[in-house]
């Protein structure tokens, strides 16, 4: 049975079955159900929010705007496009956009300032982003039904109002870079294994007590150091005068709809969350201490641009994630995943023919990828000579892996090993690390193998590092330096 | 243990200069299914040593009839870029082994991992 869902009246929507808002059983009042064109937003590794304009480009054909506040890009879109926009791979997290101000004018006390937001709640656009909402999650609904029953969604914090920062000085929340985070809009190419709750009835119909009534909670991020107020306190008044006007319920671990407060000093932005931001850290151990993000890595292959028939080798692979990354997305180029530890190649194996398997499930076409595994120290690197044209890696960190002693030791050998394996002249290194003193001086000694070609700084886990871009230096007798350096050698 | 792999791993035991072709034994080898892109196969003969490809598709028992000498004007065709294709990205070694031809070394493959890593006194 069919029951009416009301489009603009929030409070009471149900779904039935397969219908999908196209169904004109489920309309009503002649509501015009033709595609909306609304402003997405997207939260990306900070260092990379070029990389992810570039993509939306390529994929949405949409240009993106680069917010201020770091991690974040803009764009416009149309809902037809939503299935394309989960297939992006240099995001994390996706939002609807309800309204941006520019330059929000703050009021200068506290309460006029709270009083504000609440006032607000009422006089948003919120038609269209909810249409998005609820578009998506038809299209959840859609791929865990394909991907059968036990699938999870990952629980979202449990500690409340996920918050910014606290009052007073300039504070920026940092971008926490979760290792290898669900991202339920990847299922085709997800290697994660879903080890996390069943938690799918929130989001269906989205209550205990009155059927069909919504649940919520307001996020709110705040950075900045003049504002009277803390991000807690216009989450909770916000979040009120929200309640209010949907009457809907508020909870703050089984929502149905998540709704942002993102204020950058001026810049207020007020979006409805697409995905769930997800903590999981109990799945490191199953992938490894340091997983990379899929996001992050997809940023380092992108800058390293992956031509036809490039050999690409990333020679401390861990569990494979670059790799892997590189031969879904890049797949014409060769990869070759090494480490010299027993539980890494192993891993890297699952995780390729985990994906293998997914692919052969879905049945389009030839399921191979190209990427192989070998045990190898890289200091010793059984390759030939000038026979590789990238190395892409995760360099291990000091604190987290290795010991920061260890590291003067074996960055000079990485750079050599790695510079012998690298052809000269069009070879390429993308190198992620976080001991950038020992990087720097290591590569300071490599002057005639390698050359600096651009560096972005990224945040993982709170902690500062940094991808560097090098050149392979071209051969002796190669023109590669410019004519008057032999000069400047000699003063 | 693609073919393409192997072509490019030499063996680096210490004072050993001919340390490549590596020699296959294999005694588990399997077949995927890759998709053909013949742009990448006409790139990527120039960086291959076309005969130790040969020899290791003999080695693993998948040379059929890919000719022991590079055809001229293999861009443009095809059907040898095909099989070229087949060689390279889709017979794997799940389980054998590499030797080093000059020093008689064996590095073990396994779940078609190859293990190179060398003990103390040979690297």
């Amino acid at each position: 049975e069919v029951r009416k869902a009301k489009c603009l009246d929030f409070t009471l929507w149900i779904e039935h079955g397969e219908q999908t808002l196209e169904d004109p059983e489920l309309q009503c009042c002649g509501h015009d159900r033709g595609p909306v064109t609304v402003t997405m937003g997207a939260t990306v590794p900070t260092g990379f929010e070029h990389c992810a304009a570039e993509e939306v480009r390529e994929k949405l054909g949409a240009e993106a705007k680069i917010s201020k506040d770091r991690g974040r890009i803009y764009f416009q879109m149309s809902s037809d496009s939503l299935p394309l926009v989960h297939q992006l791979r240099s995001v994390d997290n996706l939002f609807v956009v309800v309204k941006e101000y520019v330059d929000y004018q703050f009021k200068d006390s506290k309460e006029e300032t709270l009083k504000d937001l609440q006032d607000l709640a009422s006089k948003l656009p919120w038609t269209n982003p909810l249409e998005v909402w609820k578009l998506n999650n038809v299209l959840k609904k859609r791929r865990w039904r394909r991907r059968g029953a036990n699938v999870s969604r990952p629980n979202p914090s449990s500690d409340g109002a996920k918050e910014g920062t606290q009052e007073g000085a300039a504070d920026t929340e940092t971008q926490s870079l979760e290792a290898e985070p669900e991202q339920p809009g990847r299922v085709e190419e997800d290697y994660e294994d879903n080890q996390g709750q069943q938690d799918k009835g929130s989001a269906e119909t989205g209550a205990e007590g009155t059927p069909g009534v919504l649940k919520f909670r307001v996020t709110c991020n705040r950075a900045g150091d003049k504002h009277s107020f803390t991000s807690n306190e216009a989450a909770r008044d916000f979040g009120g005068a929200v309640q209010e006007f949907f009457q809907w319920k508020a909870d703050m671990t089984k929502f149905d709809v998540e709704v942002l407060l993102n204020i950058h000093n001026n810049e207020v932005v007020i979006g409805v969350a697409l995905t769930e931001e997800s903590l999981h850290r109990r799945n490191i151990s199953h992938f490894g201490p340091t997983t990379l993000r899929s996001t992050l890595a997809y940023g380092m292959l992108r800058l390293c641009k992956p031509q036809v028939s490039d050999v690409i080798i990333d020679p401390m692979c861990g569990t494979g994630a670059i790799p892997l990354e590189g031969a879904l997305e890049w797949k014409h180029s060769y990869y070759l995943a090494g480490d010299n530890n027993d539980q890494a190649v192993n891993r890297t194996v699952n995780n390729v023919a985990h994906i293998h398997r997914k692919r052969q499930e879905k049945g389009c076409g030839p399921w191979g990828l190209p990427i192989d595994t070998v045990q190898w120290n890289l200091c010793r690197l059984p390759l030939k000579t000038a026979s590789v044209d990238i190395i892409i890696t995760d360099m291990p960190f000091g604190k987290r892996m290795g010991s920061k002693k260890r590291n003067w030791d074996l960055y000079p050998s990485c750079l050599r090993e790695m510079a012998r394996v690298c052809r000269p002249g069009t070879g390429k290194a993308v190198l992620l690390t976080q001991d950038k003193k020992c990087f720097a001086k290591a590569l300071s000694r490599m002057g005639g193998l390698w050359r600096k070609s651009h560096t972005v700084w990224v945040n993982i886990g709170g902690l500062h590092a940094g991808v560097y871009l090098l050149k392979r230096v071209a051969k002796a007798g190669w023109r590669s330096t410019p004519l008057f350096t032999p000069l400047v050698l000699m003063i | 243990m693609k073919l393409l792999t192997h072509n490019m791993l030499t063996s680096h035991v210490k004072g050993v200069t001919k340390g490549y072709p590596l020699l296959i034994k294999a005694t588990e080898v399997k077949v995927s299914e890759v998709e053909f892109n013949p742009q990448f196969v006409s790139r990527m003969i120039p960086k291959l040593e076309w005969s130790a490809l040969v020899q290791a598709a003999e080695e693993v028992g998948h040379l059929n009839d890919l000719p022991t000498e590079l055809l001229p004007d293999y861009e443009n065709n095809e059907e040898f870029l095909r099989k070229v294709h087949r060689v390279l990205l889709e017979v794997e070694v799940l389980e054998g082994s590499l030797r080093c031809p000059e020093s008689g070394r064996e590095f073990p493959i396994s779940r078609g991992i190859p293990n190179m890593l060398l003990n103390e006194d040979e690297a």
